[in-house]
């Protein structure tokens, strides 16, 4: 008895050293969002701030542009993961379903795509979308980040609907339902939670990315979030309160979906390669 | 499945058509780029791109961090995202709360990451110096990020900390479908925990093992937003991985041809890398 009752312990000595390290950067963020721009620039650092004060977040908000890089970050984040999973469903749908000439190879090429950097595209993608008059445009941004997640989508999209069994395809199309019917009726409300999940997924992708960001928008007002937060840095001295309190608000959206997700994380990040 | 010889293409071709659009075609131009067949290109064809990569130092130094960056981190991961993983398979009273902390510090984005490090790391304001002062590792504040060794080293601390839980998830799945009948067996004949990890555990593992190495290598090997924001590559190129060198080629010097010669060295070494993730996934979905 005296073995096991060790043994309890530890595990949850360990389970609590991993949290210390898991939180105590979040921590860190948040203490130091809350300090005034005075307390931040003290030598050495405080642990907790001296006087709590949310001015930090009042000189982010009341910045030129803050809100517009959220909204912009939510609207190309947002039409990334539409985009994906509408083409996804269907060729994920034509994956699981069909047998037909190039079938193993196309798969292979959706697959390795995920692989490429997206360093490789991104001259190219750029005098692409200068040639097409789309640079410096959302539709621009919302076409690149499409080449991350939809590879991933069709990839996650064909596991769940692998699971469910082609008798419920056969059984509608005895009863005269079509091949759209059939995707639309029969297989889309039985994989909804695992649509949801990819769409998800593709968001939060979008939403973490910088490279494209920074190399297909020029305008200020349409920058993303990332973006708009590592240009906070840029500049000549930083002011660190508000720069963290920038970061919490840019970490709250994925923290919270993901935490939402969590019941799909396991099966979704096995699945694919999938990471924000 | 269900037989039919073209039908699948008219489900599956407008996202193929798409892919060959904005991945295929610009990754093709990126290659031909690479031997001055590109856009605008004015020399003749040639490899002279590849050639002077054999003598850039700056191309070395840069291959060099990233095979130690990718070493190291890939490794650290796979060491705390193994142990977290065995903590979590275990029955645990407020196991949801213990995944929930364990997965935090993947979803924020990894610019994020690297600018609430750079701040961590800070020289006078930052957390680690306070730390290290506080408890009398160091008597004076030490520049983190301004000695190029230490600035390597924090930046493989700070990806170590926010990767982990990915390579953990991904265990955690294949700890999850180990057969409970197994464990049952090892303790009937007594095996001890240690063993009944090698023995049971690790064998059953092997597969996802593969898969979370190689793609965390593929993913620490393009890493761009954590290191552009903690440390933009410096000081000077100490901290510079192939992404960063192919992104300054590109937007700093406009050198296309010498930029997609890096891009292509970068993508054939992540494909080769991949491949026996590749080929699990091709089997499996089979």
């Amino acid at each position: 008895m005296p073995r096991l009752r060790i043994a309890w312990v530890m595990t949850y000595v360990a389970l609590l050293a991993m949290a210390l390290y898991n939180l105590l950067p979040f921590f860190w963020m948040v203490s130091s969002s809350l300090k005034t721009d005075i307390e931040v620039t003290t030598f050495p650092a405080t642990l907790l701030p001296r006087a709590l004060t949310f001015e930090a977040y009042h000189r982010i908000w009341a910045q030129e542009g803050f809100l517009q890089y959220f909204v912009n970050s939510l609207k190309v984040s947002g039409a990334t993961a539409l985009l994906s999973a509408t083409l996804g469903v269907f060729a994920a749908y034509g994956f699981s379903r069909f047998d037909f000439r190039g079938k193993r190879a196309l798969m292979l090429a959706f697959l390795a795509s995920q692989m490429l950097p997206g360093v490789l595209l991104v001259g190219p993608y750029f005098k692409m979308l200068s040639l097409a008059n789309l640079f410096d445009t959302h539709f621009g941004l919302i076409l690149a980040q499409t080449t991350i997640t939809l590879p991933f989508s069709v990839w996650m999209l064909k596991g769940y609907i692998d699971t469910l069994p082609v008798e419920i395809d056969q059984a509608a199309m005895i009863d005269g339902a079509s091949r759209w019917q059939c995707l639309f009726y029969c297989v889309l409300p039985n994989i909804l939670p695992g649509l949801v999940a990819t769409m998800i997924f593709a968001f939060l992708l979008a939403w973490g990315d910088l490279l494209w960001a920074l190399c297909l928008i020029n305008t200020p007002e349409k920058q993303t979030m990332t973006l708009g937060i590592t240009n906070l840095v840029g500049q000549f001295r930083v002011l660190w309160s508000d720069v963290m309190a920038a970061t919490v608000i840019g970490c709250m959206i994925p923290a919270a979906l993901y935490l939402m997700l969590q019941r799909y994380l396991v099966q979704g990040v096995a699945g694919s390669s999938v990471k924000g | 499945m269900i037989g039919e010889r073209y039908t699948g293409w008219w489900f599956v071709g407008p996202a193929g058509l798409v892919m060959a659009l904005i991945l295929g075609f610009p990754a093709i131009a990126a290659v031909l780029g690479s031997v001055n067949l590109g856009w605008g290109s004015t020399k003749p064809f040639g490899i002279d791109s590849y050639l002077r990569l054999w003598g850039d130092a700056e191309f070395r130094q840069s291959l060099w961090n990233t095979a130690i960056f990718v070493v190291s981190v890939v490794s650290l991961h796979f060491l705390l995202g193994m142990s977290v993983a065995l903590l979590l398979d275990r029955p645990l009273r407020m196991r949801w709360l213990f995944r929930v902390i364990a997965i935090l510090p993947w979803t924020m984005p990894d610019v994020i990451g690297g600018i609430i490090f750079r701040f961590i790391f800070d020289t006078l304001y930052g957390g680690i110096n306070a730390l290290g002062l506080a408890i009398g590792w160091i008597d004076q504040p030490v520049d983190w990020l301004g000695r190029p060794g230490l600035a390597l080293l924090s930046v493989i601390l700070a990806e170590a900390w926010r990767g982990y839980p990915y390579v953990m998830l991904i265990l955690l799945a294949g700890l999850q479908a180990v057969p409970r009948e197994q464990y049952e067996a090892a303790k009937m004949d007594g095996a001890g925990a240690w063993q009944t990890f090698v023995y049971v555990t690790l064998p059953n593992l092997r597969t996802m093992i593969v898969i979370a190495l190689v793609l965390d290598t593929v993913w620490e090997c393009r890493l761009f937003g954590m290191i552009f924001g903690m440390t933009g590559g410096g000081p000077g190129q100490a901290t510079q991985n192939l992404t960063l060198l192919v992104y300054r080629h590109y937007f700093q010097f406009f050198d296309t041809a010498y930029a997609s010669s890096i891009a292509v060295v970068l993508a054939a070494i992540l494909l080769v890398a991949a491949m026996p993730y590749l080929r699990v996934a091709i089997r499996r979905a089979e």
